[in-house]
């Protein structure tokens, strides 16, 4: 993969990874017909963050490889740590760089990024990558109920508001009324805190849609990154979610380039439309954030034990009665085969295993021909995924 | 001012006393080369040098001509000491070194020869301090024997240019390898790091760069931690001459301006990291 940018979209580029240094550690980049893929995850896997940029917003862009000795394009998993740095400072890149270029060249094992900058000054970064499958966040976002489309800076405006500590917060939406407010866990600490409660009124959003009322509780910091670059491109900010417990997303596009941030939500065993099965979940609210912080429940505690625990859990997350255990089983150890961290993730608190309602697959040439990969978001029901790893 | 009006009488017994109406105009400038709390220093009647070193691997120079100072009177060729340098700063900084405008600590440096301490006497707004620091024996600076003949690659940067490099340089690599080339790529730095390497660029016709004569290729690493100090006299400076000699040794000269305008000037010297042969 070879690729050029210019100007200004060299700064766009660096925004985005500074929104996926949010999410997760790795950065995997994704060349593709389509235009080239940068997606992150979290460890806990309930974040998912992809930025897709259009041929049309390089300058110069191909798969074929620089040498001759690549026959296939390489998908490449990076250190955010590694390839964050070269963007740090965003102004001195709009001053300094008048031409990027990035190509990938497996021989080397590494990632070329090269800018141009200016009175002829070239720098050059060298970067190791691991020759990986990416992974993709099976999210339908058309099926969700409830449909947002925010302006450009309402969303940043509102989670102004909370204190860069927040943690969660909670998007509760019915006929009347849109409102964010923080959501904290346990009832010991009534007093200490300051609750925020912001409410909108459905006038002030683009496009209204609702499906059924709910309350989605999510992780605002995994946020923060997609919303400050929705508002440096002014683009408005569509957010698709349901009832609590299934995925929200948010997501934003122009004619060259699409970015989505789905993340899980709490499930809340007092929500009317959801039915839990008992034993399973201790619904214990739990951070979003990779750390433990949370008890080791009795369930988890290895991964090949657990697996039946935890698909139970998935299933009854999703509320999906067509996920059948089969299909699961298949899916859950690719993802983990994909990063040691897994193991970790299984071996938290039974809460945050139902967090973990994101269901991955990994992306495969083959799929992003056809047509169902045509759009972001897969259909969650893997259950017609037999399919290839 | 206060400070003059001290006796006659006393002034005789100094062999060197040294004067500025801003302190800032010394204060700043050793800064660049505080990573060592032990510092040179060297009086001539051409001015002040002040040597701090690591190891005998790195050298710093500070060099503030008699021009400089308000008052410059020497009684010998040559006298030298040795004092904290840390602690000669926080005298420097003894009114708390704000910037406010119009507002400058002045200084008189005095020194009564071997034996006796440095005396500074600091005023600002009427109030007068007085500091005495030990000074020691001075040791003999390195003599790097760096000199113009053996010189085979110089170049002169605008600083502005090179101060952005050196703040992203990957710390995660030991040394930096500057390339100095007639031919392609002319000028390099670059870093090994845990995540890759790196490259910076600046070809001969680049109008940051002011002079580029180099006669032939060279490659040598410099352990990144003994260059690191140097970044401060790069910060403070206008124009870096980087010059190589046959050895290998390399020589950085800062040309860094006053509050007034005036020229310092700010030398490193820093012997190549013979631990890697070249690959």
């Amino acid at each position: 993969m070879n690729c050029v940018l210019e100007g200004k979209a060299v700064k766009a580029f660096g925004k985005a990874i500074h929104a996926l240094s949010r999410i997760g550690e790795e950065l995997w980049l994704d060349p593709m017909g389509r235009g080239l893929a940068l997606r992150s995850v979290n460890s806990a896997r309930s974040a998912y963050a992809c930025f897709l940029f259009s041929p049309l917003f390089f300058q110069h862009y191909s798969l074929d490889s620089v040498s001759e000795q690549d026959s296939e394009t390489i998908r490449c998993q990076l250190l955010i740590k590694s390839i964050l740095p070269l963007f740090r400072c965003l102004t001195s890149i709009e001053r300094n760089v008048e031409r990027c270029q990035i190509s990938i060249s497996s021989p080397n094992g590494r990632v070329m990024v090269q800018f141009f900058c200016r009175h002829g000054i070239t720098k050059t970064h060298n970067l190791c990558f691991l020759e990986s499958e990416a992974l993709q966040a099976a999210f339908a976002s058309h099926l969700c109920p409830n449909v947002l489309k925010a302006p450009a800076r309402l969303l940043g405006d509102i989670v102004m508001h909370f204190p860069v500590s927040q943690e969660e917060i909670t998007l509760s939406m019915s006929p009347l009324r849109v409102s964010l407010r923080n959501y904290n866990e346990g009832g010991n600490d009534h007093v200490r805190i300051m609750y925020t409660e912001m409410s909108l009124h459905p006038d002030e959003f683009d496009y209204f849609q609702i499906g059924v009322e709910s309350d989605v509780t999510f992780c605002l910091k995994e946020l923060r990154g997609l919303l400050s670059f929705a508002e440096s491109h002014c683009l408005p900010v569509s957010v698709h979610f349901g009832a609590a417990g299934k995925p929200v997303s948010f997501s934003v596009e122009d004619m060259v380039l699409e970015a989505i941030v789905v993340l899980a939500t709490l499930i809340d065993s007092e929500s009317k439309g959801l039915s839990q099965p008992a034993e399973a979940l201790a619904v214990t609210p739990s951070r979003c954030a990779e750390a433990a912080v949370l008890p080791v429940g009795e369930c988890n505690r290895s991964q090949t034990q657990d697996v039946p625990a935890v698909m139970e859990m998935i299933a009854s997350s999703q509320g999906s009665p067509m996920i059948h255990t089969p299909a699961l089983m298949l899916l859950l150890p690719q993802a983990d085969g994909l990063s040691a961290a897994d193991e970790a993730c299984a071996t938290t608190s039974p809460a945050s295993s139902t967090i973990c309602s994101l269901l991955f697959r990994a992306v495969s040439s083959q799929q992003a021909d056809g047509g169902c990969a045509a759009r972001l978001p897969v259909l969650a029901c893997c259950s017609d995924g037999e399919e290839e790893d | 001012m206060p400070l003059s009006t001290q006796s006659q009488a006393d002034d005789e017994q100094y062999v060197l006393v040294a004067s500025l109406d801003n302190a800032r105009n010394l204060s700043n400038i050793l800064k660049a080369i505080t990573f060592k709390d032990h510092a040179i220093f060297n009086a001539t009647p051409n001015g002040l040098k002040v040597t701090v070193e690591d190891s005998k691997c790195l050298q710093a120079n500070a060099f503030i001509q008699a021009e400089i100072f308000q008052e410059f009177t020497i009684k010998e060729d040559s006298v030298g000491f040795q004092v904290n340098l840390t602690v000669l700063l926080d005298c420097l900084n003894i009114f708390g070194g704000s910037t406010a405008p119009g507002v400058s600590t002045a200084l008189r440096m005095c020194y009564k020869g071997y034996g006796h301490p440095l005396t500074l006497f600091l005023e600002e707004g009427g109030v007068v301090t007085v500091c005495k620091i030990n000074t020691q024996e001075p040791e003999e600076p390195v003599d790097f024997d760096f000199c113009s003949t053996n010189v085979t690659n110089k170049v002169i940067l605008q600083s502005e240019s090179l101060k952005e490099a050196f703040s992203e340089l990957d710390m995660t690599s030991e040394v930096l390898q500057i390339t100095m080339s007639p031919s392609q790529p002319y000028f390099r730095l670059s870093t090994f790091g845990n995540s890759g390497n790196a490259h910076y660029d600046y070809p001969k016709d680049s109008d940051m760069m002011e002079l580029f004569r180099c006669t032939k290729t060279q490659t040598n690493r410099y352990k990144m931690s003994l260059l690191k100090p140097s970044t401060k006299a790069l910060a403070l400076s206008c124009k870096v001459s980087v010059r190589t000699d046959s050895r290998g040794f390399l020589s950085l000269q800062y040309l860094v301006r006053n509050d007034d305008g005036q020229i310092c000037f700010v030398e490193y010297f820093c012997c190549p990291d013979e631990d890697v042969e070249e690959e």
